[in-house]
């Protein structure tokens, strides 16, 4: 049964990884194949703390995803693009930077998808007015986004599934990863200056057209957005204080999406609008999967061999988790990469220690690996993928070897100093 | 009423034909759309108006209208030299789009012509005899037709 079990698992990742069908069938299938096996009942898929979908996860993402459905009636995006761009003079690398830290700090609060979705066409604007290539700043923001992602609970589905499995709050992600996350940034821009340094022509005249946009006008109701930055607010505020409140993140989601529908008077398919339901429908699959694995006993049979092998080379077991996940992210969606890993990192922290430095290292270490790592390539993550296809259908084609060629770069570079990050933090000082 | 009644004497342009002329006949005579032909003379699409504006307007402001709020008079001047140093060929829709063209016989019903314009959103019909274009059907002149004074 355990062989049957995990050569369907085995298939199904080949199936997501290669694309060869479309991951939220591949996902479904196996999970449908774990049910007529017998290793999965309601009970084990629906209903199981540890074998079960994580309904967390899933009721986290569904309340962003709303949040998010509504902010984007708003034009809050096209306003802080073009107050931005502004704000600069039309100065290209300036703009730059402020675009980047516009994505950042928007792909910590929100989607890292859903962001560069948003922020793509005002930069295309922009750089349209100022007459400057927009592929640079396009991939950039990508970059961006990943870097950002990083820096809370919600800012990246690897986040939340590891938060959800280690009980990890908001605010752990914000002390452990949002400092890195503004170090890496600092490093990011300054990498920006030197590989796209041919991008930054400045047209004194171009940048008077820039200084003619009203960023105002895009605002589309004033009193909408005014609304929605509240209850967005409140959210934040909610997510921060969930632990003292017992309140679980998804919950805070949840309330503040009802919030905001109740708030905004808009119609079921515009504050649905940007709920991406196969994405929703593959993390059930993908548990069930999991969970499948957990309830023949492999996750705990491999979880007790990665144990014996670490023995108490934490730190040798965080490099090889930031690096090891970084290197697959790069490849391979890192979304399913996380769920399968986590189980087995919860019994190499709980050997370590689940409160102790060492424990909590391990768990930094794959969420780095795994959100930074996404920078690797055109395909190691979402929003690489979309900001490529904006690109191309706005007649900016980016070839899979011009974003690597930018993302290797900044994938080692970012992974290299979260490396001694971890050390010093966890380890060294821990 | 058929086709050969209905038609009217219509502009054709080829599809190497400058894209700022096309368009500015289009403008001059407000034409729904041109007929465009092929090398064969033959028609190979219609090139509605909507296309034109498809191809000067930013995609990234149809994906995103609240952008086009902020273009001032001067910028959206400027949108129509997109269409300077181009051809017909770069705005008429792919092939695969086109592979079924809004053509009818001489001898169309006004309903066939009616419904292969319904079918393919279309403004204009061009009405052929043979190999020959004898002109075209634009929707006024069929809703004319359908709904008589």
């Amino acid at each position: 049964m355990t062989a049957a079990v995990v050569a369907v698992f085995v298939g199904a990742y080949v199936l997501i990884a290669t694309e060869r069908i479309h991951r939220v069938a591949a996902a479904l299938g196996g999970a449908a194949l774990m049910v007529l096996l017998g290793v999965v009942d309601a009970h084990v898929a629906f209903f199981s703390e540890e074998t079960g979908v994580d309904w967390n996860v899933i009721f986290l993402l569904l309340g962003m995803m709303m949040i998010v459905s509504v902010l984007k009636q708003t034009g809050v995006f096209d306003f802080l693009a073009i107050w931005a761009a502004k704000k600069v003079h039309g100065r290209p690398f300036a703009l730059m930077v402020m675009l980047v830290s516009i994505t950042a700090i928007a792909s910590a609060l929100l989607d890292n998808v859903t962001t560069v979705l948003l922020i793509a066409p005002v930069t295309l604007l922009v750089c349209d007015r100022l007459a400057i290539a927009p592929v640079p700043f396009l991939i950039a923001e990508a970059l961006a986004s990943n870097i950002g992602g990083m820096a809370t609970l919600v800012g990246d589905p690897p986040n939340i599934i590891i938060a959800s499995r280690a009980d990890l709050s908001f605010n752990d992600f914000l002390v452990n990863l949002a400092p890195l996350a503004v170090i890496l940034m600092f490093v990011f821009v300054g990498l920006c200056r030197i590989m796209f340094r041919s991008a930054f022509t400045y047209d004194e005249a171009r940048a008077a057209d820039v200084m003619e946009l009203d960023e105002r006008e895009v605002i589309r109701d004033r009193g909408l957005l005014i609304r929605s930055l509240v209850v967005l607010a409140a959210v934040m505020a909610g997510f921060i204080a969930h632990s003292a409140l017992h309140v679980e993140p998804s919950l805070v989601a949840l309330l503040g999406a009802g919030a905001l529908v109740a708030v905004s008077n808009l119609q079921p398919e515009e504050y649905l609008e940007e709920v991406e339901w196969p994405t929703l429908v593959f993390f059930i699959g993908l548990f069930i999967m999991v969970g499948a694995l957990v309830e023949v006993g492999v996750i705990e049979s491999l979880g007790k061999t990665v144990t014996e092998a670490v023995g108490s080379q934490y730190f040798l077991a965080s490099s090889v988790l930031l690096w090891g996940s970084a290197v697959l992210s790069g490849i391979v969606d890192n979304i399913p990469y996380v769920a399968t890993v986590s189980p087995l990192v919860q019994g190499l922290v709980n050997s370590a220690g689940a409160d102790t430095p060492e424990g909590l290292g391990l768990w930094w270490a794959l969420a780095a690996g795994a959100d930074l790592g996404g920078n690797a390539t055109a395909v190691g993550a979402s929003a690489n993928v979309v900001i490529i296809g904006i690109a191309a259908r706005n007649g900016h084609p980016i070839s899979f070897w011009n974003f690597t060629k930018y993302g290797l770069v900044v994938a080692a570079v970012t992974i290299a100093i979260t490396w001694p990050y971890l050390w010093l933090r966890y380890y060294a000082f821990g | 009423m058929r086709a050969r009644d209905l038609a009217e004497p219509f502009p054709t342009v080829s599809l190497d034909a400058d894209a700022m002329a096309a368009a500015q006949t289009m403008a001059a005579a407000r034409l729904p759309g041109l007929i465009v032909c092929g090398d064969d003379g033959r028609p190979y699409t219609v090139l509605p108006g909507s296309q034109v504006l498809n191809f000067i307007i930013p995609k990234y402001v149809q994906v995103q209208p609240g952008l086009a709020r902020a273009f001032d008079e001067r910028a959206s001047d400027e949108l129509s030299i997109k269409l300077a140093n181009h051809t017909v060929r770069d705005m008429v829709p792919k092939p695969a789009e086109a592979d079924e063209l809004p053509v009818v016989d001489v001898d169309a019903t006004a309903i066939e012509v009616a419904a292969v314009m319904a079918r393919m959103h279309s403004p204009v019909a061009a009405v052929i005899d043979g190999n020959r274009v004898l002109g075209a059907i634009t929707v006024s002149r069929l809703l004319t037709h359908f709904l008589p004074a």
